[in-house]
């Protein structure tokens, strides 16, 4: 296996990586069909986690196979398939200039910041950029370079999974922030539980009364503030019916 | 190198040579078109087996069932599943009207493909991996989200709602199920502190001073747990209301025919082999066995694994939606937790390495007494948890009962007056 064949075996596979990624991407926000458009998020999320293979990290590519596929693009197509109207959709609306621009400025950001972009600037011409010049380039031409980095990247120890497991434990590295998802986690579990638990036909009741006063209250307020309700109050005595299957 | 242990692997270095001398390739172009090779070979195999399995299973369940199963193609029958194929690719492919029809198309081959790339990871003998990750254990866990995946998609694409009720359903069940099958793969990996097979399976020969035990004899519980999870995922009998013909909602394939129902069948029997085969490598030693070369160990305990889901199959009734995640939620997941944590305090408390037990403390045992310390108390939450259900079944049961016979007394104290 030589230097230049693996570089080149592995600069098509991003290649490839990197078209499905951003076809599948722009496809996602152009398309009309929701439903497409979730499945092709789910290829986004494989175009990425095959980045993260060739990054030679398994765990990675695996985590994200596992939590962005099996988890978060199941639990949006779920989502999409309740919302009413999912067909025939307009997918454009009144922010998708401002979050084009958005989606620019943070990739230039990134482009300047780990990217082979070096924007050098004139100061004689331009002195406003001496204020920023904390790291003053011995040149000052102004002009825009592109260096592509040149060192290979270094290859990943065969113990990294061991050593990541290690800095989550490890309270000089990410205890307190692996310890606050885990309760944060714990959170939405016991949430969970006490949204989805069966209640008594005598909590529904009052649970139902006291939407009903809320609605009642509400629309007593807009009817002051010179505003038709939009909605009607719930009928009194909204019966329970009890859960039992 | 031995020559029976390492056929595979010497073939496939013959063909890398050959490749590498005749056509001039590269010798890593060789070896990649080898593992592509080896790729084909791998997939040709599954759906090999999966023609034989389906033949098989037909025979024992006729058997368990007092029936003769299918004999009039060929002799014994055994050129059933080359009439079923035959049948499969005649038969008329439909679309429904108004379907999806990239989702529609697409799912089949999403739900075979991902059923197929399980298999890149199971070790068949110690020269013959796929490829050894360092992961496996976790790979074969995210492979499994592919195909609900997959199921979607056909509920969807089908433009039927009785098919997008079904993949609801399948999803439900195949979601739910991952929970405890993920809590009982954790066990092997916490004792053999690697979450690659290859690693795994070592752990369970004598290399490097361990017992030589399989793990089945450390976890029974967490072996059955994973084995009941593994049909549940599959969307096998018992648990197989995704698709059996006397629910009023059918599988989310109802609206497929010909060569794609075929792929889903396919994806459910190559998901269902794997399932053996990870079992056999996780919990009964995988390749590892005296006399006979290790690829027939595996297969052969791949078979008594499969042979008890066929047995399963013939001789279990079907359960009820909410019977299953009930089992689920109500007594797999928790007792799961309870033994996971028992099994890891047990784990750090008694030691069997010497640089360990002066690190961490605790008390330096032999493998053997850890491996029997582990099963007692294993065992004792597998017992104490199965009669603690076993109880309240009955106490549910006869409320049941008791209901139903004082219905009955009304009705008949009605019908008098």
């Amino acid at each position: 296996m030589t230097h230049s064949e693996t570089m080149t075996i592995h600069q098509v596979l991003f290649i490839v990586m990197a078209l499905a990624i951003l076809g599948s991407a722009i496809f996602v926000v152009t398309t009309s069909n929701l439903f497409r458009a979730a499945l092709m998020l789910i290829l986004t999320f494989f175009g990425i986690a095959g980045l993260f293979v060739l990054l030679d990290i398994g765990l990675f590519a695996v985590a994200q196979v596992l939590i962005y596929i099996g988890a978060i693009a199941i639990l949006i197509i779920f989502a999409v398939m309740l919302t009413r109207g999912m067909q025939g959709m307009v997918p454009r609306n009144s922010q998708a200039v401002a979050a084009a621009v958005t989606v620019g400025i943070i990739f230039a950001v990134l482009l300047l910041l780990f990217g082979p972009l070096r924007v050098t600037v004139d100061v004689a011409r331009w002195p406003v950029f001496s204020l920023f010049a904390g790291n003053a380039s011995p040149r000052d031409v102004g002009g825009i370079e592109w260096t592509p980095p040149n060192q290979p990247i270094p290859a990943m120890p065969e113990t990294y999974i061991a050593d990541f497991g290690r800095s989550l434990v490890d309270g000089n590295q990410y205890l307190l922030p692996f310890l606050l998802i885990a309760f944060l986690v714990d959170v939405v579990l016991a949430g969970a539980i006490f949204i989805a638990r069966q209640r008594r036909p005598a909590e529904v009741i009052e649970d139902r009364r006291r939407q009903a006063e809320e609605a009642a209250e509400e629309a007593e307020a807009m009817r002051q503030a010179g505003m038709t309700p939009d909605v009607a109050p719930l009928p009194e005595g909204a019966v329970a019916s009890t859960a039992e299957h | 190198m031995d020559l029976i242990n390492d056929l595979l692997k010497i073939i496939g270095d013959f063909i890398a040579g050959v490749i590498n001398s005749i056509f001039g390739f590269s010798p890593f172009l060789a070896d990649l078109v080898t593992m592509g090779l080896a790729a084909v070979i791998l997939c040709t195999f599954a759906a090999l087996s999966f023609m034989g399995l389906t033949y098989v299973e037909r025979k024992v369940v006729a058997r368990i069932q007092d029936r003769v199963g299918p004999n009039q193609a060929g002799p014994f029958g055994l050129l059933q599943p080359i009439a079923d194929g035959i049948k499969m690719f005649t038969k008329e492919d439909t679309t429904p009207a108004n379907a999806d029809r990239w989702v529609y198309n697409l799912a089949p081959l999403v739900i075979a493909v991902f059923a197929l790339t399980t298999y890149a990871v199971l070790p068949f003998a110690p020269s013959v991996v796929g490829t050894n990750l360092n992961v496996g254990v976790f790979y074969i866990i995210a492979i499994g989200s592919g195909s609900i995946v997959a199921i979607i998609m056909a509920g969807w694409g089908s433009n039927n709602k009785y098919a997008l009720l079904a993949a609801f359903r399948a999803v439900a069940q195949l979601v739910s199920y991952e929970v405890p099958m993920v809590l009982a793969l954790l066990v092997p990996v916490l004792l053999s502190g690697s979450m690659s097979l290859v690693d795994i399976i070592n752990q369970q020969t004598t290399l490097n001073g361990n017992p030589g035990i399989p793990f089945i004899v450390f976890f029974p519980f967490s072996a059955l747990v994973f084995l009941i999870s593994g049909i549940a995922e599959t969307g096998r009998s018992p648990f197989d209301l995704l698709e059996a013909e006397s629910e009023i909602v059918a599988g989310f394939h109802v609206e497929y025919s010909g060569m794609k129902f075929a792929l889903f069948f396919l994806g459910e029997y190559v998901n269902a082999l794997a399932v053996a085969f990870v079992f056999s490598t996780l919990f009964l030693g995988g390749y590892a066995g005296p006399v006979l070369p290790p690829y027939i160990w595996l297969m052969l305990k791949a078979a008594v694994v499969f042979f008890i889901f066929m047995w399963l199959r013939g001789t279990l009734p079907r359960v009820r939606v909410d019977q299953m995640h009930n089992l689920n939620w109500k007594f797999f997941v928790p007792v799961s937790i309870v033994h996971l944590v028992v099994v890891m305090a047990l784990m750090k408390l008694f030691v069997t390495r010497p640089a360990l037990a002066q690190a961490n403390g605790g008390i330096l045992v032999t493998p053997g007494a850890q491996a029997a310390i582990l099963c007692v108390a294993s065992l004792l939450i597998l017992v104490g948890s199965l009669a603690v259900a076993a109880r309240r079944a009955r106490i549910m049961r006869l409320q049941e009962e008791a209901a139903l016979e004082q219905r009955r007394a009304e009705n008949i104290a009605a019908v008098s007056a």
